[in-house]
């Protein structure tokens, strides 16, 4: 089924909200998720895939132990997690890559390397075993392929965008992964009770006159 | 926001224009959106047909009306339903309607009108594409709707009073827009001028809405009287507007779109800054004010409202109107900052009512220093999203100070200062709000009292290094994410935040509302409850064969004579 960008990012934020994240990186999950849409490429599936690995219930340990230097943990990195960190530190990478990893869902990367494109106004590359992408903030060109499992990154501020693709302006995400997102969305709606049907949205004077 | 004329009067501070009263208290004023698009589409001598009206005795059936700028054809398809009264109720959770609507791209084929029937009569439990701008559906007022169909089947014109008690035949329920029920997003259109500013597809959709509505009850009439029955009298049905009951679903809206509605409050704070820094005044400006301020004395004294809170507005709205009047009588209007010297006044003898319909009002004789706002009012500014995380600790402080330094000595533990939470019901997924103190909702909790969370950042950054950057806060606390985003965005966003307490035991949902349905141009705010407020569109407006450039902007003051 095709869905419009903002039904892509509205499940997004609820199902990683249900799934454990805090607000703020829900919002973040969102937006990278329907920018990975806007690429063409798959961001409802790569999500569902990261939701289900269950990173937000332990997530201190999937973030860089210290910012400074190579970014690891003791286990996997949350490419949410991470990757807005690699957005709110941009600047850093007009002095030197930076390395990180092993991240898991790589391509969860990708939207945040295009947000600190966009900050400092240059192209950015992820590059992998087996790939390199490169990011001007609103394109993306990807050699090679991104790989599922968690792979070790080094972000750079380089590289040139060949003729792009217009975004896409609609999603039709995998419709299994689609599911597992509304599953994890679902558990942010309090169940209906007759208390909150008469009282919660306000009944006050007939609505039927 | 770019400013090209001079002002030497500042806007309004946001300490003074943000408090959820005032914004409770907003009235429409040019930048309004409906008064955005009538304008541009009489300036833009836009036409407008009705290729179908394929609708039965019973009322039940299809019609489709176009609307056709310089660039393209919108067309309103609308579905009528003949509904059981036991059906009929304004809320999300109700699942049939009297009418149903889609605002469509282009004009659609037979099979584009195929493909909708099966659908936009189901609004949420339906699908629409990319070619349906917005979904919609309206219910009839019951009485005035029976009322006006058999007066008008037995030749008779329809009461004036029981029209200005009521004011439309239908209300709409609900507007839906921006990719909703796979409808196309607000990026795919933002782009055409037409569209650009907000809400233009759903305001035309209501405007088209109400022509089709004015078209139904004289096909019913004459369905039930046949020869004997007579068309509606083109000055009733000038005074007809749509019905809208918005509920808190749409409360949210403005929390959680912090730059746009700055944008719109902005907007209009530049407006009345602009216009009180205007030194003289023509007497064509004065007359022109001196005009609007006496139909909105009409106006007002048409507004009912049976609700306490409301009922009391209104009198400190007749009031004040009154000493605004004398104000207004002792005064030539001419010299010395005429409208500072108002809004001053103001500021010191009115309510906040009285204060925001002058502010409004002031706008009024001055198109060239306003009507270019309206171009500002979108948030194309998709980049405020992006935190800054090389910011250092202290400053990111004084942000968090700047929009809420009222909110940091609150004790936000005690129970009357977050006796509410705002949730989303699993049923139809409609937001709620409720006590938090005795319904089981805490842990569904919506991000929607940016004061508390505010001053929970605010406390955990007291141990943070002033130097450090907030990166390494965040990396530690992504608890406070959102709460550093919106305060970094309100350094492009200054008017972004409310500053009250959204989650009180005294907070009033409907002034939310107020505020976006003020800058839609909806009138006669008629709260129902704490929670929800039927209002009217369009009422005075011409209908789309009789708009001109002439009746395209003041039609929301009615006349005298009317």
């Amino acid at each position: 089924m095709s869905y419009a960008l903002n039904e892509v990012e509205a499940t997004a934020k609820r199902a990683a909200r249900g799934a454990g994240y805090d607000w703020g990186l829900a919002e973040e999950a969102a937006k990278a998720t329907r920018w990975l849409c806007a690429q063409g490429l798959d961001g409802a599936a790569v999500l569902a895939g990261l939701l289900e690995a269950g990173f937000a219930a332990g997530l201190a340990n999937h973030v860089p132990r210290s910012l400074q230097g190579d970014w690891q943990a003791d286990a996997p990195l949350c490419p949410l997690a991470t990757g807005a960190a690699l957005s709110d530190c941009a600047g850093r990478l007009q002095g030197a890559p930076q390395t990180m990893g092993p991240v898991a869902w790589p391509a969860m990367i990708l939207p945040f390397a295009a947000l600190a494109a966009r900050r400092l106004g240059v192209c950015v590359s992820v590059e992998g075993e087996g790939f390199q992408a490169v990011t001007n903030g609103s394109a993306l060109q990807i050699e090679g392929a991104l790989p599922d499992a968690p792979a070790s990154l080094t972000v750079r501020t380089e590289g040139t965008l060949s003729a792009s693709v217009p975004p896409a302006t609609r999603a039709e995400p995998d419709e299994a992964a689609w599911a597992v997102l509304n599953r994890f969305a679902h558990k942010t709606y309090a169940p209906a009770t007759e208390e909150s049907r008469r009282l919660g949205a306000g009944a006050g004077l007939s609505d039927n006159d | 926001m770019e400013t090209t004329a001079q002002t030497t009067i500042s806007r309004r501070d946001p300490a003074q224009v943000m408090r959820l009263s005032r914004l409770g208290s907003l009235h429409q004023c040019r930048l309004s959106f409906m008064r955005v698009l009538t304008r541009r589409m009489a300036r833009e001598n836009w036409s407008f047909a009705r290729p179908k009206f394929d609708i039965d005795a019973k009322g039940v059936g299809v019609a489709v009306y176009t609307a056709t700028g310089p660039a393209r054809t919108y067309s309103l398809v609308a579905f009528a339903h003949d509904l059981p009264p036991e059906m009929r109720s304004d809320r999300v959770i109700a699942t049939a309607w009297d009418a149903t609507f889609t605002l469509f791209d282009g004009v659609p084929t037979d099979e584009d009108i195929e493909r909708l029937s099966k659908n936009v009569p189901h609004q949420e439990a339906g699908r629409v594409n990319e070619k349906s701008l917005s979904v919609s559906r309206a219910n009839r007022s019951v009485r005035l709707w029976a009322h006006f169909v058999d007066a008008l089947s037995q030749g008779q014109q329809p009461d004036p009073g029981q029209v200005e008690a009521v004011g439309y035949l239908m209300r709409t329920t609900a507007v839906y827009g921006s990719g909703k029920l796979g409808a196309a997003d607000r990026e795919a259109i933002a782009g055409r001028e037409e569209l650009n500013a907000p809400f233009q597809a759903e305001m035309l959709s209501v405007f088209l809405t109400r022509a089709f509505v004015r078209d139904l009850v004289e096909h019913m009439a004459r369905a039930k009287g046949g020869d004997q029955a007579v068309p509606l009298a083109p000055e009733t049905a000038r005074q007809l507007g749509i019905g809208n009951s918005t509920g808190l679903g749409m409360a949210p809206y403005i929390v959680n779109h912090p730059v746009l509605f700055n944008n719109w409050i902005m907007a209009r704070e530049e407006a009345i800054a602009r216009v009180r820094s205007v030194e003289t005044a023509s007497a064509e400006e004065a007359a022109c004010f001196r005009r609007m301020l006496r139909r909105s004395e009409i106006s007002a004294a048409r507004w009912r409202s049976e609700h306490p809170v409301q009922i009391e507005k209104l009198a400190s709205l007749h009031k004040d109107l009154e000493a605004l009047s004398a104000w207004v009588a002792s005064d030539d209007l001419l010299n010395d900052h005429p409208w500072d010297r108002l809004i001053r006044w103001s500021e010191a003898e009115l309510g906040l009512e009285g204060q925001e319909l002058a502010a409004s009002l002031i706008l009024e004789p001055y198109a060239d220093l306003v009507d270019g706002l309206s171009d500002c009012m979108a948030d194309a500014n998709k980049d405020a999203f992006i935190i800054d995380g090389a910011m250092p600790v202290a400053q990111l402080r004084q942000l968090i100070e700047d929009s809420f330094a009222w909110t940091l000595d609150l004790d936000w533990s005690a129970r009357e200062n977050c006796a509410r939470a705002w949730y989303v019901s699993e049923e139809k997924l409609e937001p709620r709000m409720g006590e938090r103190f005795e319904e089981p909702i805490s842990e569904y909790e919506q991000p929607l009292a940016p004061a508390r969370d505010a001053a929970l950042a605010h406390a955990a950054l007291a141990d943070w290094d002033a130097e450090e950057p907030v990166a390494g806060f965040l990396l530690r606390h992504p608890e406070h994410r959102h709460t550093v985003r919106r305060a970094q965005m309100s350094q492009v966003a200054p008017y972004g935040e409310i500053r009250s307490n959204t989650i009180s035991d005294r907070v009033l949902p409907i002034d939310m509302l107020r505020a976006k349905l003020s800058f839609f141009g909806a009138t006669h705010f008629d709260p129902r409850s704490d929670r929800w407020v039927r209002i009217c569109m369009y009422a005075g407006a011409p209908y789309p064969d009789d708009l001109t450039t002439g009746n395209a902007d003041l039609w929301v003051y009615p006349e005298a004579d009317q």
